[in-house]
């Protein structure tokens, strides 16, 4: 065997394996699941872009959206989707803060979640599978408004909240995985299913609007110019939480500047 | 027979081997307490998400650095004189990865899907770049590992033909350290963008945390081969250490100290030159609050300055007892500043609700289950360490055993 033979048997198989790498390179990304969950049948187009609005002027503190969601989402009362914070008074009474997933536009939870289980609907809502999250957590560390909650234990008691608050409209949550606000997504779902329209028909819209008693909640379409939130942001100042680090959050406050000024 | 009752008479090594083996069974127990009754029986929190286990997990990768950075030394640069540590650092490198995996399985709230990350891409996510560098180097630290399985005497007795397959993979050593090499430095700095990439916790919000973790991670990589080598040298006088290759390694340990410091210096007190909600008070909690003792003393003092003075300074390295006790402390301000980037970002609550102003705070200890298990995991390391020490020589720098 001459030393001529060995060379060209080593610059071919240097050019197989490169070829074969840059193959593979090329390739293998083909191969991959789709990150989000294949659409179905009954999953929202785009024509819709959900929103709510605030009205802090409006909002007592009474805390009845939190019992609601609880109820209609069938949360272990460890858990809530819904929160409210009291800050300092103005005009004499305090002024309330009512929090739950901004199902932001550019969602750090979507983003770092190593799995894909948190994903965007067309309509604009972050769901969560959860069939596919593993529980790692990145996505609690990840969002700036605390809105996700763990599944620690699992929830096999009575929901105390059923029926005076509401029926369970969706499964319980294993142990073990994320959990958040969906903007209650089964009734948006089954409710445009039916021909009806979230934010007007109470039946196709989120618990937490339903129940409040003030009407401080609004929900509706971004995209239709004379929905509820629509026509309340046109009209109204408005602002959204932490807007700076430029989350795209979907839920939008009416501050109480209105008291402000009655005082002056 | 009255040889084998010799062997089972209580000595320090069968001592050894049944604390650690006892350590181990209740880190088992733990671990099943955790897989049965779920995450509840920690002391983690939905505004503490990661505590013990993640420091654990990052602690033990960061320490496995010296596997990538001894087999680039040795195969992709020619320093042949280090390929005894190669050999060690790999070995140790295999372990910790394994201690890492098994954190994870711990942390993660449903175990049984653990593969999901290899399976449902999200290419967006750090995490998923860590959890696929990891397997990746995994199966890179396996191959790497089988000429040292190779080398059990019983092994290359009773099953010769195994044993040769087993050691191939040595002839391809440089590529699987080319691998290695990036693998290890996607997934190594990728754990600090981990943290880093999280905007929403502004102590955490900056670009040079992938930079450290990797910097830490190869110090502390280097310091933990050593230690492991010396200090299984110590305890079985029939291993032969070359002591000229460990003072030429603790020598560019003590400079890659240098730049560590400067760089750990320079991203820390950056920090005050403005102010930011949640990242200045996250500062306070560092250099004044609850984490500062781990901070001067654990991270910087006792972690990097002590260190590296006795490491550059010729006539106190080349005390053996100094030099050690430099190596304990390397390695353990690693496992501290790990500690510390943890629990920082997540002990400042920044409430952003009320007012861009607001910051609270809140605490975290490990339960005892989390401890118990955690321990069981690192005797597990410390056991297979030990084993692999007395039946596969992996701290040896004598000649090379020839293959079969």
């Amino acid at each position: 065997m001459n030393e001529k033979t060995v060379q060209r048997r080593e610059f071919l198989k240097l050019v197989i394996t490169s070829m074969a790498s840059f193959a593979a390179l090329r390739w293998l990304p083909r191969l991959r699941m789709p990150a989000a969950p294949l659409p179905k049948k009954d999953e929202p187009d785009g024509s819709h872009s959900w929103a709510m609005v605030i009205d802090q002027e409006r909002c007592n503190g009474c805390g009845y959206c939190i019992k609601a969601c609880q109820a209609s989402n069938d949360c272990s009362p460890d858990i809530t989707w819904s929160s409210l914070y009291q800050g300092d008074e103005v005009g004499g009474e305090p002024v309330y803060l009512p929090v739950a997933c901004m199902h932001c536009s550019h969602a750090p939870c979507v983003s770092v979640c190593p799995v894909g289980a948190s994903y965007y609907r067309a309509d604009g809502i972050v769901m969560m599978d959860y069939d596919r999250c593993i529980g790692c957590r990145y996505c609690q560390i990840a969002c700036p408004y605390d809105a996700r909650s763990f599944n620690w234990d699992s929830f096999n008691e009575e929901n105390p909240l059923v029926p005076e608050w509401g029926e369970p409209d969706v499964e319980r949550r294993p142990r073990g995985v994320v959990e958040k606000c969906t903007f209650c997504s089964q009734k948006i779902d089954r409710g445009l299913a039916r021909g009806l329209v979230p934010g007007v028909d109470q039946q196709a819209t989120p618990a937490c609007v339903q129940a409040c008693p003030q009407q401080a909640r609004i929900f509706g379409d971004l995209n239709d110019p004379d929905s509820l939130v629509s026509r309340a942001l046109a009209e109204n100042p408005s602002y959204r939480l932490l807007e700076n680090l430029g989350t795209g959050p979907r839920i939008y406050y009416l501050p109480v500047d209105r008291l402000n000024e009655e005082q002056s | 027979m009255i040889n084998r009752m010799k062997a089972v008479k209580l000595n320090g090594f069968s001592a050894w081997i049944g604390i650690l083996a006892l350590l181990m069974v209740a880190g088992v127990v733990a671990g099943l307490v955790v897989f049965a009754r779920g995450l509840v029986v920690t002391n983690l929190t939905d505004l503490v998400p990661w505590g013990l286990w993640i420091t654990m997990d990052i602690s033990a990768i960061a320490l496995s650095a010296g596997a990538f950075t001894f087999c680039a030394a040795v195969y992709l640069l020619g320093l042949k004189q280090f390929r005894p540590l190669a050999r060690t650092a790999t070995f140790i490198g295999l372990i910790g990865y394994s201690m890492a995996m098994l954190c994870l399985l711990l942390d993660i709230g449903r175990p049984e899907r653990f593969w999901h990350g290899f399976v449902f891409w999200n290419t967006h996510s750090v995490l998923w770049e860590v959890t696929m560098c990891v397997g990746l180097y995994f199966t890179v630290l396996v191959m790497e590992s089988l000429p040292i399985l190779a080398r059990w005497k019983l092994l290359r007795e009773r099953y010769p033909v195994l044993v040769k397959r087993m050691e191939a993979p040595h002839h391809y050593a440089p590529y699987l350290a080319a691998a290695g090499l990036v693998l290890s430095l996607l997934h190594q700095s990728s754990l600090g963008a981990t943290y880093g990439v999280i905007i929403s916790r502004p102590i955490w919000y900056r670009p040079g945390l992938a930079v450290l973790f990797i910097a830490s991670a190869i110090a502390g990589g280097l310091a933990l081969t050593m230690l492991a080598s010396i200090l299984a040298s110590r305890f079985n006088t029939l291993i032969e250490l070359k002591d000229e290759i460990i003072d030429r390694a603790a020598v560019v340990l003590g400079w890659l100290l240098v730049v560590y410091l400067y760089l750990r210096f320079w991203d820390t007190f950056a920090m005050t030159y403005t102010y930011q909600p949640g990242r200045n008070e996250g500062f306070d909690v560092l250099v004044g609050g609850p984490l500062s003792f781990n901070f001067w003393a654990g991270e910087i003092f006792l972690g990097i300055v002590l260190p590296m003075l006795i490491l550059l300074n010729r006539r106190l390295r080349t005390q053996p007892l100094l030099r050690l006790v430099a190596f304990i402390c390397v390695v353990g301000g690693v496992v501290a500043y790990r500690w510390d980037t943890n629990m920082v970002g997540q002990l400042v609550v920044r409430g952003a609700f009320l007012s861009e102003e607001m910051v609270y705070y809140t605490s975290y200890l490990p339960s005892a289950v989390e401890i118990i298990s955690a321990v069981g995991i690192l005797s597990f390391g410390l056991l297979a360490f030990t084993l692999a020490v007395k039946y596969l020589r992996v701290v040896d720098h004598g000649p090379e055993i020839s293959p079969v």
